[in-house]
């Protein structure tokens, strides 16, 4: 991996920047030498803000963590430093997680390199933002229902939510368990597949992390995809509506062909599609609530005043919780109440199983599936909005597939309109990365992106 | 009472021990409908003799550890984020007055 800044260059690039992108909750003043000789030595790296980090604030872009410093850091914090990198800058998120336009950030929008008056996309947006800007050569998120792929495909980078369990979460604010994913984002297929080498690992502190090897993924990186079976996501890409991004994506089906890979439609029942949202946002609420409860300004995070114990808790709770937040919370509640279990979260549970074997069906056929990661660019900031409940399309939803299967998953950037960038999806089947990365690397060079954001570090 | 009153939601925010406005109430009546209105989308699919799934993965990764005293935090580690600490004790306002 190579980096056109050193740790200290960077920081400053990302506090140049601030004015205009907004993008990081607490930049490090003097970032500390590493003198770890691994792979990523010398790197500079950006983690979203719900990771962990000793002695450094970390706040989930959430005001009821905003005076939170950990005592410890996360398993992949640890792995980093051991490499040789260098945080440089905890980025700004969607509140705890919740959203997917960094809109809901407790310090503002993040605003998108390409151009400030659109979004990030979310929730890892801070994160896709400043590695956009070409701040730094690697950049942490998580990814629940699409937080890394959206915002990587809005701010054409890479971004990759590798299997679920392949990364240890020990030390990352939670938001959904059963879906909640570390990934990153890169600039290039080569530095995604060494990263993974470096993050990837059974960690016992986190007990859904997989005890399955971790491969060479960097060393094996083979982008011939004559061969290959890459299955396209009809269902999906037959919604593109924007004569652009259709051309774009219909372009690059054929050159694959012409690479060598055999392509094969594959397709998913529209009546499993259209439940994708709404599955997900009941467990996803539902998880959220129970998780967050240890948010009450007792041990740890911002307190407000009260005359009892009571008082305390539901002063902070809210005050330091946005509205958004307050409202999953009482949806995710609901969920659980358990005259509604049965009904809601349980049956959702179930759906979500039906959609994953409709899903896993599609992988019968191909090696990995093609999708376009969005039917269109980012929104502008002041038309966005997140979807509270209803109004769900899931030509927009439809990466939450890889969340409820397991499955990594990674975007990549394909083309521009109106001078914002749009993306692709790849996935692949569960611990399948070096696959995922290979067809990766073969589509990365019929793509050959050298696009450049406006703003970006100088 | 009407299912989703005011009431109703002034209870179940004071339950997850935080407050709602009159105008978050609104909104939330609002939500609800479409939360109902996906209890008849989900009706729609038939479930029976299907397992919920609650992690993507079957495979065994959680294990009980030996009983052994392991990870263990400082006091001063473990009181270095409470708000309000007094003789090395997390303060509360008096619980029995």
């Amino acid at each position: 991996m190579e980096t056109k800044l050193t740790p200290a260059q960077a920081a400053k690039a990302i506090a140049d920047l601030q004015p205009v992108l907004n993008a990081a909750v607490t930049i490090v003043e003097n970032p500390e030498e590493n003198t770890n000789d691994g792979v990523l030595a010398g790197i500079p790296v950006v983690l979203k803000d719900n990771v962990s980090t000793k002695g450094l604030r970390t706040t989930a872009s959430s005001k009821i963590l905003d005076n939170y410093v950990p005592v410890y850091d996360a398993e992949i914090v640890r792995r980093l430093k051991d490499a040789g990198a260098v945080i440089v800058a905890k980025a700004s998120m969607d509140e705890l997680g919740m959203g997917g336009t960094n809109r809901n950030a407790a310090t503002g929008p993040a605003a998108n390199p390409w151009n400030p008056a659109h979004i990030t996309g979310g929730s890892s947006g801070g994160s896709a933002a400043l590695i956009a800007a070409g701040t730094t050569p690697l950049a942490i998120g998580t990814d629940t229902g699409d937080s890394i792929r959206k915002p990587a495909a809005y701010c054409g980078v890479i971004g990759v939510k590798p299997t679920y369990g392949r990364i240890s979460r020990y030390g990352i604010i939670p938001y959904a368990s059963s879906l909640d994913t570390v990934g990153y984002f890169t600039r290039n297929i080569a530095d995604a597949a060494l990263a993974l080498e470096v993050l990837a690992g059974r960690d016992d502190h986190d007990m859904t992390s997989s005890f399955l090897p971790v491969e060479k993924y960097a060393e094996n990186l083979n982008g011939d995809l004559a061969g290959k079976t890459i299955g396209v996501f009809r269902t999906v890409s037959d919604k593109i509506e924007r004569p652009e991004i259709k051309e774009a994506f219909d372009a690059l089906v054929e050159q694959i062909k012409n690479a060598g890979a055999t392509v094969v439609d594959v397709e998913m029942p529209v009546n499993l599609m259209e439940l994708i949202a709404p599955v997900y946002k009941t467990i996803a609420n539902a998880e959220a609530t129970a998780n967050h409860s240890n948010l009450d300004g007792i041990r740890f995070g911002m307190r407000e005043p009260g005359g009892s114990v009571d008082e305390v808790m539901t002063n902070s709770r809210t005050a330091g919780f946005s509205s958004y937040v307050r409202a999953r919370f009482v949806i995710g509640s609901y969920t659980l109440f358990e005259e509604n279990q049965d009904r809601l979260l349980r049956k959702a549970q179930k759906i979500r199983r039906l959609i994953v074997n409709a899903y896993a069906k599609l992988f019968e056929q191909c090696d990995v599936v093609l999708a376009p990661a969005a039917i269109d660019v980012a929104p502008l900031i002041e038309e966005s909005s997140d979807v509270r409940f209803g109004n769900d399309n899931f030509a927009d939803e439809h990466m939450q597939l890889a969340n409820f299967a397991g499955y990594p998953s990674l975007t990549m950037p394909l083309g521009l309109a109106d001078g914002l960038p749009f993306g692709i999806n790849l996935t692949a089947p569960a611990f399948e990365e070096q696959k995922l990365f290979d067809t990766a690397a073969g589509v990365e060079k019929l793509i050959d992106w050298k696009e450049e954001p406006a703003c970006s570090a100088k | 009472m009407e299912k989703f009153s005011t009431e109703y939601f002034r209870k179940l925010a004071s339950d997850l021990r935080f407050n709602l406005s009159d105008e978050e109430i609104e909104e939330l009546k609002h939500d609800f409908q479409a939360v109902e209105a996906q209890v008849d989308l989900f009706e729609t699919i038939d479930t029976d003799g299907v397992e919920p799934m609650i992690y993507p993965f079957e495979s065994a990764t959680v294990f009980l550890r030996e009983d052994e005293v392991a990870d263990v935090l400082s006091r001063e580690d473990a009181l270095a984020n409470v708000p309000d600490v007094r003789m090395g004790h997390v303060h509360v306002p008096k619980v029995v007055k």
